[in-house]
């Protein structure tokens, strides 16, 4: 039988109208997982960032999993779904038959019998993960994999804009501390 | 006597629980404190319904959505609870579960200054790789808050 393939160009014109109406990373990344949700008619999605200093991936937005599950522990890329860091995506089809999980029994007691994780990449380095879990076992089409790495390339140029600009803005702040100060009087 | 007006925000992550247990530990026994536990949700965005076939199937999808939002407000009562359990005033703890319009910090930073709290007790976990993203909610709510007293859980 077939796999459906549930992503199709309206379903990315909600989501990336969805994206563009929000200039505010924390209410667009989770707009961005309630519409896969609600798109792919599944159980949950989460955003991740990639710490680089301690090798975990750390939750930005997240929809349909229970706290209990989301502080189940830290996620290490090098356990977590082994290759996040490999640049590839991954399929757990059944999370009963994979040894690829870092909290298995977790998973399997949240109810979750399925995830996609597909990797969040700037300028060919991975800054962090999209996470999508089925409530059952799940045949995601190729296709829909194509989809979902082509959104997360444009989830990770929305967090490297997001980055600079609050880098920006701490400098300019930080300029604003320091302006009173003297710089002013230097100047005569 | 007025009493101590304290304001809790609550995303349910570990460190959170640190600053609850935190606020039970050193307020749990005062009959002179009211607390409020505050958490911002991000609304269920709106969909321009004048297009195309899949809205309707979105549209469907949506009340999922809202079923886990409201989950999420019936955990934030489960909060409110264990206070209660733990020496608070059933009337003296509030539970507020707001809508967002902007960031976590601001919506905690507007409530703190209209309602005139006089201690926030917020969690702080060091080195996270989400501040570079999201900015750091507790710099955010530190540099702009005068006149109150910030306890910071790490």
């Amino acid at each position: 039988m077939p796999v459906e393939e549930k992503i199709d160009i309206d379903i990315f014109k909600v989501v990336f109208r969805a994206i563009a109406q929000s200039d505010n990373l924390e209410i667009m990344t989770n707009h961005l997982t309630q519409l896969l949700v609600a798109a792919l008619e599944i159980k949950g999605c989460t955003l991740f960032a990639l710490n680089p200093d301690t090798e975990e991936l750390e939750v930005l937005a997240s929809i349909g999993l229970s706290s209990k599950y989301l502080n189940k522990g830290p996620l290490l890329t090098g356990k977590s779904i082994g290759a996040t860091l490999k640049k590839k995506p991954i399929v757990i089809r059944d999370v009963t038959k994979t040894d690829q999980l870092q909290y298995p029994d977790d998973a399997k007691k949240e109810g979750i019998g399925a995830i996609v994780s597909v990797p969040i990449q700037f300028y060919d380095k991975v800054i962090g993960a999209l996470r999508l879990y089925h409530h059952e076992a799940w045949e995601i089409s190729d296709k829909d994999i194509d989809s979902l790495l082509v959104l997360a390339e444009n989830i990770g140029l929305a967090m490297t804009y997001t980055r600079m600009l609050n880098a920006f803005n701490t400098i300019k702040y930080a300029m604003q501390e320091i302006q009173p100060l003297g710089l002013e009087a230097s100047e005569g | 006597m007025a009493k101590l007006k304290l304001l809790l925000p609550y995303n349910f992550t570990s460190f959170d629980h640190k600053a609850l247990d935190f606020v039970i530990a050193t307020f749990g026994n005062s009959k002179n404190v009211a607390v409020t536990i505050f958490n911002a949700y991000t609304p269920i965005p709106q969909i321009d319904t004048s297009a195309t076939s899949i809205t309707g199937k979105l549209k469907g999808s949506l009340s999922y959505l809202s079923q886990k939002i409201s989950e999420q407000e019936a955990e934030l009562q489960t909060i409110k609870d264990k206070l209660v359990e733990n020496g608070f005033e059933d009337s003296a703890v509030d539970a507020v579960f707001q809508s967002r319009k902007k960031d976590v910090a601001s919506e905690i930073i507007d409530l703190a200054t209209a309602q005139k709290y006089d201690v926030i007790v917020i969690s702080h976990k060091p080195g996270k790789a989400t501040r570079f993203f999201t900015g750091s909610r507790y710099n955010k709510v530190i540099s702009a808050l005068k006149d109150l007293t910030v306890c910071v859980v790490t």
